[in-house]
């Protein structure tokens, strides 16, 4: 063999090589988790770390401040004031990501991982394969259009086009521009934790971040479905959330 | 027979626990606020169930009981929805209409007959609170 032709030959494939050596296998997600909180006697280090300040601007940040009080106020009368949970409306993104303590199931694939929300039976589809769309083509819904991709270990998970009508972290307002980013990692093989970072060039005079930690559940766990099909809270003529009494 | 009760045991504890981390815990968030209820309030009663609703948002049961006086009132009572009923050993089946059952409950502050469940006694005997009382003591593998 021509060992000219060899070398280059090899020289050329060398990085490929190279790369498909040391490219290990992302972890695997895939699984249900349980929303954990780290109780006593639990490792600080599996506990997710406090969230940042949450600084709307003033002409949004001044309602957003009204309402809370108005809700707050109402709480002391012994009143709960109208909201979407009134509604029996499914959380979308981020929220759904973490809903009292139901759990969340992850099916992670080569080209996609799909997040699955127990409460309302929430989904969410990242594609891997495809790079994120132009924010003008992408219909505004619950879920928006998710992407991800792997940095290291961790997945990272860019989503746009959720609408405003949906109801936001901490129940802030947020614009059509919102832009959402989960980085999923695992702390050790029972422990996950999701950084969520939420961006709004309209909304907030900063991005805000938090983190959601998980559990895994046991592997025999079987998801329970979730129709909302008994919703007994109503909205009464003064915007407050009543319940629906049986007679019989 | 209808006991009013104004408790602090350990379920109360619990139990108004549960709902403070539901409601303020950030940032998971839950389905509504246990506003309307009044959870330093315990009622029990003792009657018949006429209808157990396994559904979302939340499970119902519905109930005959006797007030003081003797005179069967009608009782709509709220649980948890079946996911967080089941993590805390509900099933679907646990109860049916003709059941007599006991049941502590956090009664509407509108004063209409009607609340939410803090701990039923089924026919066997059993207790079945609503809801996982604690969580766990973790015990996560690290690498």
């Amino acid at each position: 063999m021509n060992l000219k032709i060899y070398t280059a030959t090899l020289l050329a494939f060398a990085p490929a090589i190279l790369n498909a050596q040391s490219a290990a296998p992302p972890p695997d997600l895939t699984g249900v988790w349980g929303i954990y909180r780290g109780g006593p006697g639990s490792d600080p280090k599996f506990r997710p770390p406090a969230p940042s300040p949450l600084v709307l601007k003033p002409e949004y940040d001044k309602p957003y401040q009204e309402r809370r009080a108005a809700e707050s106020a109402a709480a002391q009368r012994g009143e709960q004031l109208a909201n979407t949970g009134a509604q029996c409306i499914p959380y979308g993104v981020p929220t759904m990501m973490a809903v009292a303590i139901y759990p969340v199931e992850i099916i992670q694939t080569p080209k996609q991982v799909t997040i699955i929300s127990e409460a309302f039976s929430e989904v969410r589809r990242v594609y891997l394969d495809r790079p994120q769309a132009k924010l003008e083509d992408v219909a505004p819904g619950y879920y928006g259009r998710s992407v991800g991709h792997w940095e290291g270990d961790t997945l990272v998970v860019d989503t746009i086009g959720i609408k405003p009508k949906v109801s936001g972290y901490r129940g802030m307002p947020h614009s059509p521009q919102m832009h959402v980013t989960d980085r999923l990692g695992l702390l050790s093989p029972e422990i996950l934790h999701d950084q969520i970072t939420i961006e709004d060039p309209v909304v907030l005079e900063k991005p805000v971040t938090y983190t959601v930690a998980y559990k895994r559940m046991p592997a025999d766990y079987e998801m329970v479905e979730f129709v909302c099909d008994n919703n007994r809270e109503y909205v009464d003529e003064n915007g407050i959330v009543r319940l629906k009494l049986h007679d019989k | 027979m209808r006991i009013l009760h104004a408790f602090r045991t350990g379920l109360c504890a619990v139990v108004l626990a549960l709902a403070a981390t539901f409601v303020l815990a950030s940032p998971v968030w839950a389905h509504h606020s246990f506003t309307m209820f009044d959870m330093t309030k315990h009622i029990t009663l003792n009657g018949t169930v006429t209808s157990f609703e396994w559904t979302n948002p939340h499970a119902y049961i519905e109930i005959d009981a006797p007030d003081e006086k003797g005179a069967t009132k009608h009782w709509s009572i709220e649980l948890g929805s079946p996911s967080i009923l089941m993590q805390s050993g509900w099933k679907f089946s646990s109860i049916k209409a003709g059941d007599k059952v006991t049941l502590i409950i956090n009664p509407l502050k509108s004063g209409q007959n009607g609340g939410f469940l803090s701990q039923a006694t089924l026919p066997d005997g059993k207790v079945l609170f609503n809801g996982p009382r604690q969580e766990a003591p973790p015990a996560p593998t690290q690498k």
